[in-house]
């Protein structure tokens, strides 16, 4: 399979304030060397917890956050490479949906201007064609064209996030970065929002790098799932794999501990696996594997040599002794 | 079973700049001791509302108890002295809230913090009330104890907060602790060991546990019981068994189905949707809050409010269910 989005060695840092004035200025690695691959008309799923790096992979992939490293090929240029202009012409195809459709809408703007902006920008069209575009949007995301001339506030949440689906189909962009879309609404709105998601998928081929926390979402909307864990991918598997024989013990304790229909209080269901704590600070990782604190598996060689993302079956998994729980 | 709590016909207004409107109608609820209520429902929906009658932290104004009763081990608690209303919360029936950031005080240390609710409900002085403190944080697995509780807020994460938080609430060994979406904010693997923590506090102390929850999974894993509300009225009860698995009301079961499954592929197919939004409450006639997205409206639906009443299984507010029409 040709990748549309190949991915290479992605590391990412932010510098944090110097302890003293002479000290040199320390860093926080946030994305330490990730590496995966997106073919076109697929969606892959980041998952992991808070402050494990996913958003930020995802930003320094079609280049809202500046890498420190590695490489990032999307239909044979090398993103991380291109010049502003050329970068500002590919980002065509590079849009994006955030999480919070309440404040990432001008609260000022008519929803017809947010749709037809990023027309503007990119110069597409005569202003008839952009209106044209943006009653066309509105009818395939579930809105009504005459609720062009309204301003954000007078749309629910849902409805939201459904301008701010259109406004990323503007363009036609190839590849879609979903930061956590449906975590904002509430489940009746949700599965509408997931569904149109699928729909858009399927009908116009589009690639998704699909970030939630809920790893039932993810499991209904992506392809592949890559799991991270304090800058890591720890595993990369097709989805079935993934959920249904994860090797890695951070993914079979995330998946333990996602709250699920099966598991029942009434059937006495005690949670199998349990990991204590919290992960551990990006700014001073420990030497080893980053799960060997709170692993159940973790032995000697956990917490000195960092296990390297091995393929292992259809999967790849970073640890030392994978297999299933 | 005798209920510890009981909420009979409780009904709460706003005033709002489009008159009165009213966050709850006649909500029925009981709880008894060593169980766990679940209440579930679509925000806006008047569970958090429920939570705060209890504790009587309604805002008021623009909000106030229209009518009904709260009995707590059988005390009336609507209507009864401001001052009685301070000495029962926190002792008797003590809450956690959702963002324990913005519910602890940020310029005190977590353990003074814990001591004053302490202070506040026994009479025991400053040394005793920090020893207890630190043995509280201890209970609720926080690790060097001693020392955190000289921390402040800010420096603890967000599920050892709202460790320090359940710590605050259990200080008085409370027989009702209602529990407001208590792992919203929280990573998933937090989250599941704050529901492990609450189990086990309930194991100890016998209390009754309200927890207010969007998220049907955690009322699988949680609750003994649960409500299911919708523009502010109780639509479906039962044993969380029954609900889960014999949904009456089709709002119910529209949120069982629209769940995306973790233990089993569905990305083949669509997931079901629950059509339109929930309407606004001063919008609401004498119609099922319902009906507009509802696929079994007929005429009846239009015309008069449901009841909750008793049908096959257990109460659900439907004419559809109570015509046999589903």
């Amino acid at each position: 399979m040709s990748a549309l989005l190949d991915v290479r060695d992605l590391t990412v840092r932010f510098a944090l304030p110097r302890p003293s004035l002479f000290a040199p200025r320390p860093h926080l690695e946030a994305v330490r060397g990730v590496s995966f691959r997106l073919g076109a008309g697929r969606a892959l799923g980041l998952v992991g917890e808070s402050g494990s790096g996913k958003t930020t992979t995802a930003m320094a992939t079609i280049r809202l956050v500046p890498a420190a490293g590695g490489s990032v090929r999307f239909d044979g240029d090398d993103l991380l490479q291109l010049a502003p202009e050329a970068m500002r012409r590919r980002r065509r195809d590079l849009q994006l949906i955030f999480q919070d459709p309440y404040s990432s809408l001008n609260p000022r703007t008519r929803v017809e201007e947010i749709v037809r902006e990023p027309m503007e920008l990119m110069e597409m069209g005569t202003p008839q064609e952009q209106r044209e575009r943006a009653r066309e949007l509105f009818t395939l995301v579930g809105l009504r064209p005459d609720q062009l001339a309204l301003f954000p506030h007078q749309f629910s949440g849902g409805q939201r996030q459904r301008i701010s689906i259109a406004r990323a189909l503007t363009t036609n962009p190839r590849l879609l970065v979903c930061d956590e879309p449906v975590s904002a609404l509430d489940v009746a709105i949700q599965a509408q929002i997931l569904n149109l998601l699928a729909r858009l998928k399927d009908e116009f081929g589009l690639a998704y790098l699909f970030i939630s926390h809920d790893l039932g979402v993810v499991r209904h909307v992506c392809d592949d799932v890559a799991v991270m864990y304090l800058g890591k991918i720890v595993e990369m598997a097709p989805r079935a794999r993934l959920f249904d024989a994860p090797q890695h013990p951070y993914t079979q304790a995330l998946l333990s501990a996602a709250p699920s229909l099966a598991r029942r209080k009434s059937r006495g269901y005690v949670r199998p696996l349990k990991v204590s704590g919290d992960p551990p600070s990006p700014i001073a990782p420990p030497p080893g594997c980053a799960f060997a604190e709170r692993c159940p598996r973790a032995r000697a060689p956990c917490r000195s040599t960092e296990p390297p993302l091995d393929p292992l079956g259809d999967s790849r998994v970073a640890c030392h002794f994978p297999g299933p729980a | 079973m005798s209920a510890l709590l009981e909420i009979d016909d409780l009904k709460v207004t706003f005033d709002t700049r489009h008159g009165p409107v009213t966050a709850l109608d006649s909500v029925s609820l009981h709880v008894a001791a060593g169980e766990t209520l679940g209440v579930v429902g679509e925000s806006g929906c008047g569970k958090s509302i429920t939570a705060l009658s209890v504790v009587g932290l309604i805002p008021s104004p623009p909000g106030r108890i229209a009518g009904g009763s709260i009995r707590l081990a059988g005390e009336e608690l609507v209507g009864a002295a401001p001052a009685r209303l301070r000495a029962l919360r926190g002792a008797e029936a003590a809450m956690i809230f959702q963002e324990p950031m913005t519910s602890l005080n940020p310029v005190f240390t977590v353990g003074a913090q814990i001591a004053e609710a302490i202070m506040l409900h026994q009479k025991v002085g400053r040394d005793e009330a920090l020893r207890e403190a630190v043995a509280l944080l201890e209970r609720v697995g926080i690790p060097s104890p001693g020392q955190r509780a000289s921390d402040y807020p800010h420096q603890l994460s967000g599920g050892m907060r709202q460790r320090v938080m359940i710590a605050m609430a259990v200080s008085c060994r409370p027989k009702v602790l209602i529990a407001d979406e208590p792992t919203t904010a929280l990573d998933v693997t937090v989250q599941a060991q704050i529901f492990d923590l609450l189990n086990e506090i309930q194991r100890d102390f016998g209390a009754a546990i309200i927890l207010i929850t969007h998220d049907m999974g955690a009322i699988a894993e949680m609750a003994d019981r649960v409500a299911v509300m919708y523009a502010g009225r109780v639509i479906e009860e039962g044993t969380a068994d029954d609900v889960l698995d014999h949904p009456q009301h089709p709002y119910t079961s529209g949120l069982i189905a629209c769940i995306p499954a973790l233990g089993k592929d569905d990305a083949a197919g669509r997931l079901e949707e629950i059509p339109g939004v929930v309407p606004p409450l001063h919008l609401l006639g004498d119609s099922c809050a319902f009906a507009e997205r509802c696929a079994h409206r007929f005429a009846r639906c239009d015309r008069e409010k449901p009841r909750l009443v008793a049908h096959r299984r257990h109460p659900a507010a439907c004419h559809a269910v109570a015509e046999g029409r589903i």
